[in-house]
């Protein structure tokens, strides 16, 4: 067995504390007041205790709206997730496993959409959805989500290696069909690939800020991120009156990002072997 | 019959594909050889908007701005990520897992969110960093301050690949170098950075393209310092600001356009130099 | 083999197809009604057709006025849509506006935006709907700025903001400083304060606050923005708006005022903890103060702004309408509503109570009841009316360009910059008019060198 090395241990710690300072402070800032933030040192607990009350006052604010865009973000991420991951599992496995007219170049045009910049499609895609009456549903955001070009990329290589030949041109022999042997055979192999695209178009779409804020009018539409956004900016731009929403933007920010972190330690095992074969391609 | 089924197989995603990508990247690119005034409606235009984008001051100094963050942020992300994948790699480290899963913990962390506190610890007046004596987002330090929050936000994810990439070395290389009598240190030059070169491109290829496409963050930060964070501090800041403050659609996609343009050169750049480089 | 040919050929006529459909159905929503008056037999039927109207709007608690007007009317319901702050709802709205649908009935427009909004015939004109006969219950100053450049009635009046000084009294009185009636001694002031106590600030002018500094230029006689149909005089750079800019600029750099962005957590800190001794703000700022710098309570007055000159002139800053937006399927309705909300005795009144909005009603500015209001945040001061005699000061001639957002961001990038980097301001103006200009010219307007 290796030596464990203290040396290396130490400076992995100190790595370690800069990425969970931010992190160390929202735990903490979620228990002050709005005006404890300012007026007691950011880094320690104020003397008044107030956690519970905040968790309270974000879950009860205006009727309740937190929890509104919570299930809403949730249903997005989920419906979105498990749609792009199909999608690009069932893609990623038919460009790796198929030979056809216009493979690579419908290979090369989704993989060079990746360059696109963001912002130029939104106005496009605004304009073309208000078309189709979409424009203020949940359809905005979720059809957008739905394709993921770096997902189609990770399943395609994944594929190449994980499903052997033989194993295809038994099941071929066997007299299956091609779909019957993607979802009898194919599919338990690619399962590592498939969960680690959908936690990654998860995350991507949990964190999604811009679509839903151009595509979103409507409030009980939003989903977490444009509706934290949305108090920050009364709590600092509104009437006094709206100042104490502060301490419920921060509260709800720790609040909003437990639940991909749980998602992210539960499925460990699964995305990083998924990863793994993405990485060594080029 | 096989051919047949590869298009069924790749159908789904490209019927998708098409609607909600090419589509809108078509109407784009349509709407950019056009000119609307608020007096005088819709004109064509050819390539005017074209031409006149690649004499924009504005958009050039953008574009050079984030250049200038690639070169800087992205080797210094990257190399935190490199050493903490070896690290954990390396079967040297203590509760590696704890390691982990901490440094790539910020990646589930929406943007929004991340703002939000790189913000509160940036404040002037009450930040805890402000209390060591320097204005983070001053004139001066706001692009290495936005340098900051993007390497704490994506860096572990950066070391994920790695990391997975290191998983997949195989063991007979390993043991061949402990045999020619290697240390850790040795092995990780040697044979481990080599083996990483293909997941480290990737990483450099995402990383130009996050680079060149930087938003999000300064968006968020410009409240805080509006008057260092200029609406035409990166690129695609500038495009959303022709956009939804200028009512400048048509300049607005042209500007986007030669954007992407800009970031499949960059990117080739890469690309090509590490494969001259391997040779 | 046929198969793929006919995925392909789906794939293509859809994509035409849709493309066919967005390049000819542009925006053509551009039409103005120019139907004679409704009579009342059609706005009695409107009003008691079920009906529902959306309304965006982000002034809080707005339900409770709303519910007023569904009781007279129970025929009517009004969905209220916080669409976001001010910008982020016109970027919306606009955006809305260009694709043709997901508009809403009515919009909360501030004053100054109503041209940006009106150049691209989004607003109703409410003439037909009988607004001319409530000319008389607004402020004049308010009515002129609802009012489009052929007499069309844009929007309704809501609240308003005429400009005034409030102060800590308790560090005017610690370091022996009177409150200032002239800019002149404002400077004074300010350069003794600091230099008493490096810490305090006579005030801080927000480099990022353009709207604030449009009503020092309009209290400074600038007439930046003249505007006849398509030609537009610009003069941001005009004498009165030098003379302003030289003044702060002079102040920004000798460093005794501070340039910090407002409305962010260091600001409103600032506040907190005595940092800026003033606040040049505008009449709905006393509420707002005390909502979010409650440990100051007690310590602040309001005063009338210091003067350039013997008359005394203010301008104004912030404060809102309620607007009709063009695609409305029930504009009678709307336009009903709209007068309702801003007329009816009880909204108007509750405005103030409830929302703590400074009035641009006349009956309620002239209501003993209101003017007569002690502010304890204010030590027991009639803070009302201070502002309620300020608010006949504002001159009424002052104009908006049609393409505010545009100002608003060059003068951050050329004045504000300025300021906060204690450059020329004066200079800087010059620049402000250039862009402005080129922007203009760009747009298809025909731009002349000003007033």
């Amino acid at each position: 067995m290796t030596r464990r090395s203290t040396t290396l241990t130490l400076g992995m710690g100190a790595v370690l504390i800069y990425f969970l300072f931010p992190l160390f402070w929202l735990v903490i800032a979620a228990t002050k007041t709005t005006g404890d933030l300012f007026s007691t040192f950011g880094l320690w607990f104020a003397h008044d205790f107030s956690l519970f009350a905040n968790i309270r006052e974000t879950f009860t604010h205006n009727h309740g709206e937190y929890a509104r865009w919570m299930a809403n973000t949730l249903v997005y991420a989920t419906v979105s997730a498990l749609g792009a991951s199909a999608l690009a599992t069932f893609a990623g496995y038919g460009f790796a496993r198929y030979q056809f007219r216009g493979r690579s170049m419908m290979l090369g045009t989704v993989l060079g959409t990746i360059m696109v910049p963001t912002t130029a499609l939104a106005i496009p895609t605004y304009l073309l959805f208000s078309k189709a009456a979409l424009v203020n549903t949940p359809w905005a955001v979720i059809l957008p989500s739905l394709v993921s070009p770096f997902g189609l990329f990770l399943m395609w290589v994944y594929a190449r290696d994980a499903v052997s030949d033989t194993v295809l041109e038994a099941a071929r022999i066997d007299g299956a069909g091609e779909l019957a042997i993607f979802f009898r055979v194919v599919l338990r192999s690619l399962g590592p690939g498939f969960v680690t695209v959908l936690l990654f178009t998860l995350v991507a779409t949990w964190n999604n800020y811009f679509l839903p804020l151009i595509m979103l009018n409507d409030p009980s539409y939003y989903p977490i991120t444009v509706g934290l956004a949305s108090w920050s900016a009364q709590a600092v731009g509104g009437s006094g009156a709206n100042a104490d929403l502060l301490a419920c933007v921060v509260t709800g920010s720790l609040l909003s990002i437990i639940p991909l972190i749980a998602a992210f330690v539960l499925l460990q095992r699964y995305w990083q072997s998924g990863l793994s074969a993405g990485a060594v391609k080029e | 019959m096989t051919k047949r089924a590869g298009y069924v197989f790749v159908a789904p995603f490209m019927v998708f594909f098409l609607l909600l990508f090419l589509l809108p990247l078509g109407y784009a690119g349509y709407l950019s050889l056009f000119k609307d005034q608020l007096v005088g409606g819709t004109v064509f235009a050819g390539l005017a908007n074209y031409s006149r984008a690649l004499a924009d001051d504005q958009l050039l100094h953008g574009v050079l701005r984030v250049g200038l963050f690639f070169l800087v942020q992205v080797p210094v992300m990257l190399l935190v990520s490199l050493g903490a994948a070896l690290a954990i790699d390396s079967g040297l480290l203590r509760a590696a897992r704890l390691f982990r899963l901490g440094v790539f913990l910020p990646y589930a962390v929406p943007s929004v969110v991340a703002a939000l506190m790189w913000g509160y610890l940036y404040g002037p007046s009450f930040g805890p960093l402000a209390k060591l004596g320097f204005n983070p987002i001053g004139d001066t330090l706001m692009l290495p301050s936005l340098g900051n929050i993007v390497t704490w936000e994506f860096a572990g994810y950066n070391m994920i690949i790695l990391y997975a990439a290191l998983r997949t070395v195989p063991a007979e290389r390993y043991e061949a170098a402990a045999m020619d009598g290697a240390g850790p240190w040795r092995t990780a030059w040697f044979i481990k950075i080599p083996a990483l070169r293909p997941a480290l491109l990737l990483c450099l290829v995402f990383s130009v393209i996050g680079s060149f496409q930087l938003f999000a963050e300064p968006k968020l930060i410009q409240s805080l310092a509006p008057t260092v964070i200029t609406s035409s501090y990166t690129p695609n800041l500038y495009a959303y600001s022709l956009a939804f403050i200028s009512q400048q659609v048509n300049y607005a996609a042209a500007v986007s356009f030669l954007l992407g343009f800009v970031i499949l050169v960059v990117s080739y750049a890469v690309l090509l130099t590490a494969s001259r480089s391997r040779r | 083999m046929s198969r793929k040919v006919s995925h392909w050929r789906l794939a293509a006529a859809l994509a035409a197809s849709v493309l066919a459909l967005t390049a000819c159905s542009g925006t053509d929503t551009k039409t103005t009604k120019s139907a004679g008056p409704v009579s009342q037999a059609d706005i009695d039927k409107a009003m008691t057709t079920p009906t529902t109207l959306t309304f965006w709007t982000w002034v809080p608690n707005i339900d409770q006025e709303v519910a007023l007007f569904e009781k007279k009317y129970p025929a009517v319901k009004v969905n209220v849509v916080n669409a976001g702050q001010g910008a982020d709802q016109y970027t919306k709205l606009r955006t809305a506006l260009k694709a043709g649908s997901g508009a809403p009935d009515l919009a909360q427009i501030e004053y100054q935006y109503i041209p940006t909004f009106s150049i691209t015939k989004s607003l109703v004109d409410l003439r037909p709907y009988g607004a001319e006969a409530d000319k008389s219950k607004f402020v004049d100053w308010t009515w002129g700025q609802v009012t489009g450049p052929n007499g069309e009635i844009l929007a309704y009046p809501q609240d308003t903001g005429p400009m005034g000084l409030l102060y800590r009294a308790d560090i005017f009185q610690k370091y022996g400083i009177q409150v200032p009636k002239t800019w002149d001694d404002f400077a004074a002031a300010a350069r003794k304060l600091h230099a008493a106590d490096p810490k305090v600030y006579l005030t801080d002018m927000a480099a990022n606050e353009a709207a604030g500094w449009h009503g020092l230029m309009w209290q400074a006689g600038s007439k930046p923005y003249t505007v006849s149909g398509t030609t537009i005089g610009l003069a941001v750079n005009d004498a009165a708006s030098k003379k302003v800019a030289d003044y702060w600029g002079g102040l920004a750099k000798a460093g005794v005022i501070s340039t910090d962005p407002d409305f962010t957590d260091n600001w409103y800190q600032g506040f907190n903890q005595g940092k800026y001794a003033t606040w040049i703000t505008a009449a709905w700022a006393p509420a707002f103060l005390g909502g979010s710098a409650k440990p100051t309570a007690g310590k602040w007055r309001a005063a009338p702004m210091p003067q350039w000159d013997t008359k005394a002139v203010a301008g104004n800053w912030g404060g809102s309408t309620t607007a009709v937006i063009q695609g409305s399927k029930n504009p009678i309705a709307a336009a009903k509503f709209a007068e309702f909300l801003n007329t009816d005795a009880d909204t108007t009144k509750m405005f103030n109570t409830v929302q703590n909005f400074f009035p641009a009603s006349k009956a309620l500015l002239a209501d003993s009841s209101f003017a007569g209001q002690r502010n304890d945040f204010f030590g027991g001061q009639q803070v009302n009316a201070v502002f309620a005699q300020i608010s006949d000061t504002v001159d009424s001639a002052w104009q908006w360009p049609p393409f505010l957002d545009q100002s608003t961001k060059d003068w951050t990038e050329t004045v504000g910059t300025g300021l906060a980097n204690k450059a020329d301001v004066a200079a800087a103006t010059d620049q402000w008019q250039q862009r402005l200009t080129s922007y203009a010219k760009d747009q298809g307007f025909t731009v002349s060198a000003g007033s």
